[in-house]
């Protein structure tokens, strides 16, 4: 089943053309990535799936339903959430507050009964905190609930992005350069944890990365972005040895 | 008032304000001075739930409180309202204006918000100069009668930081935190950025305007320059120095500079001095406020005092 259809999507940023023409296809329960060198409008297609920027042409599809021109949080209200090249954590909140950020789209107390803590604000309360919890021990977190997230090691901070958009519950996630400053200890970790929430969770996944060890392992699908142009599509393995790929990895000469 | 500041005592200066509010004795001094410190407060909850804890800066709170202020005195007096209905319709008149005002402003960003607002604000005060009619223009609105007391205005403060404090607690709050500290990921967490700086901005002004229509039947007489942009500027300050994510902070900051001003007036025009040099202090060694984000919250008051007995 088709989860995301992106067709021929752009973005001009000042007449540099960022993202030229891009489509892809996303199907259920798959991990799909999107690579390319730097400066390839790889982050920009995230951008453009979760409404930061509005898009010049194109459309984008979400089980069946067009989702171009909303708003950001209706995107993430419908099951698309995703984590940041550079983590964007919340820092005057603690951990435990940062995943129950998240949770505030499921909940359904209102302002007013907020105001007065109605006896339904204290239950929904606790099933957030309770599902937190949950989260972080998924993530072996337990112990910095109580912490605040740039007090934490990057390679916490990470696993806590990766928790937080976790807890809104989405259908699709989008990791934008997940395995970044980690080390490769901690990158094997990440790809079982990948895998595993995939299964658990029936999630699909895109990701935008530069590591190729982790996207040649567990991407079923690759894009190849250059200077905002798809240049390639297909099976890791196909990837590897297209030509157009090699070229503009490694230069004309190579 | 030429004399050294050394040789001014205390109590020689504070006779001289007793004679000039018309007081008599020295507890009906304390009385006034923590009744109109306690309103201050109210002001100053106002301005945490939007500067401190949404991050939102205004320089147009003032223009809530004159709001509030206006409405109420000339319902009661003009029209004969009764006095709980004048200070809601005060309240529901701040949050409509709030509301109005929200819909432009809000989508602006930090400076600009501060400069729109702050336009708000001294619009409000020019109008309410010029509807002389309805608002006696320079000369105010004086003989309001005295309804409010200092039971009723800490009544007024608990019931404001019960609400304020449950809402701080819960997904509001956290909301609001969230987008103040970065809006971009907020929104992509599923907030709606702009509608739930809508409800803090509606809710503040409402506040703002409460205890304005206090100020209005504590004072009993208002004018256009009872609160300026200065005053407004003050509420975020004293916020800031407080700790822009305690309550706690807020409240005790607030007591603080305002009754420090009136039982301190032998400093004379040192008060503001001082003020500027405890904002310094504070800014360079405690960024978070005096407070950070410590809370006093029932729980902890509890354990505290089953711990000491």
């Amino acid at each position: 089943m088709e989860v995301l259809k992106a067709i021929s999507i752009s973005k001009n940023f000042g007449g540099v053309s960022a993202v030229d023409q891009f489509a892809m296809v996303q199907r259920e329960n798959e991990i799909t990535g999107i690579i390319g060198p730097n400066g390839a409008g790889k982050t920009t297609v995230f951008n453009l799936i979760t409404g930061v920027y509005p898009l010049d042409t194109g459309e984008i599809w979400f089980y069946g339903k067009n989702i171009t021109g909303l708003p950001s949080h209706r995107i993430t209200d419908l099951g698309i959430t995703r984590t940041f090249q550079n983590i964007r954590l919340f820092r005057n909140l603690n951990v435990l507050d940062n995943l129950r950020v998240a949770y505030g789209i499921k909940v359904r107390y209102t302002v007013w009964e907020e105001m007065i803590r109605w006896p339904r604000v204290k239950r929904e309360e606790g099933e957030t905190e309770e599902l937190a919890r949950s989260y972080l021990a998924y993530f072996g977190l337990e112990k910095y609930g109580d912490m605040f997230p740039y007090n934490l090691p990057y390679g916490l901070q990470r696993r806590l992005e990766l928790a937080r958009a976790l807890m809104a519950n989405p259908k699709l996630l989008l990791l934008d350069e997940p395995a970044a400053g980690l080390n490769p200890k901690e990158i094997h970790q990440l790809i079982e944890t990948l895998l595993k929430m995939k299964e658990e969770k029936n999630l699909s996944i895109i990701i935008v990365e530069h590591h190729m060890e982790l996207v040649m392992n567990i991407c079923k699908m690759l894009y190849v972005l250059n200077f905002g142009k798809k240049i390639a599509e297909g099976e890791p393995k196909d990837i590897q040895r297209n030509e157009a790929v090699l070229q503009a990895y490694l230069g004309d000469e190579g | 008032m030429s004399s050294p500041l050394w040789k001014r005592g205390v109590r020689g200066d504070f006779v001289e304000i007793f004679k000039s509010i018309g007081v008599r004795g020295p507890m009906e001094f304390y009385i006034k001075v923590l009744e109109i410190t306690c309103l201050h407060t109210i002001l100053v909850l106002g301005a945490y739930l939007m500067t401190g804890l949404t991050g939102l800066f205004s320089l147009g709170q003032g223009g809530f409180v004159s709001i509030g202020a206006y409405t109420a005195s000339i319902a009661y007096l003009h029209f004969n309202v009764p006095f709980p209905m004048a200070i809601l319709m005060a309240v529901l008149m701040g949050s409509a204006v709030g509301f109005l005002i929200g819909i432009p402003t809000l989508r602006l960003h930090r400076d600009y918000f501060l400069l729109v607002t702050f336009g708000f604000g001294e619009m409000i005060r020019a109008a309410l100069l010029h509807l002389a009619q309805l608002t006696g223009g320079a000369l105010g609105i004086a003989g309001i009668p005295k309804l409010v007391d200092l039971p009723m205005i800490l009544i007024s403060i608990l019931f404001i930081t019960f609400l304020i404090y449950n809402l701080k607690r819960s997904r509001f709050g956290r909301n609001c935190i969230a987008i103040r500290d970065d809006e971009l990921a907020a929104s992509l967490m599923g907030i709606n950025v702009y509608s739930h700086k809508m409800k803090v901005f509606i809710l503040s002004s409402a506040i703002t305007s409460y205890g304005g229509a206090l100020y209005a039947f504590l004072i009993m007489f208002i004018e256009p320059n009872l609160f300026n942009w200065l005053e407004s500027a003050k509420l975020i300050i004293i916020t800031f120095v407080g700790g822009v994510n305690s309550i706690t902070g807020a409240i005790i900051a607030s007591v603080v500079y305002y009754s420090f001003g009136e039982f301190f007036r032998f400093v004379d025009v040192w008060r503001d001095v001082l003020l500027a040099l405890a904002v310094l202090f504070v800014t360079i060694f405690r960024p978070g406020g005096i407070f950070g984000s410590w809370e006093l919250s029932p729980t902890k008051l509890f354990s505290w005092r089953a711990k000491k007995g």
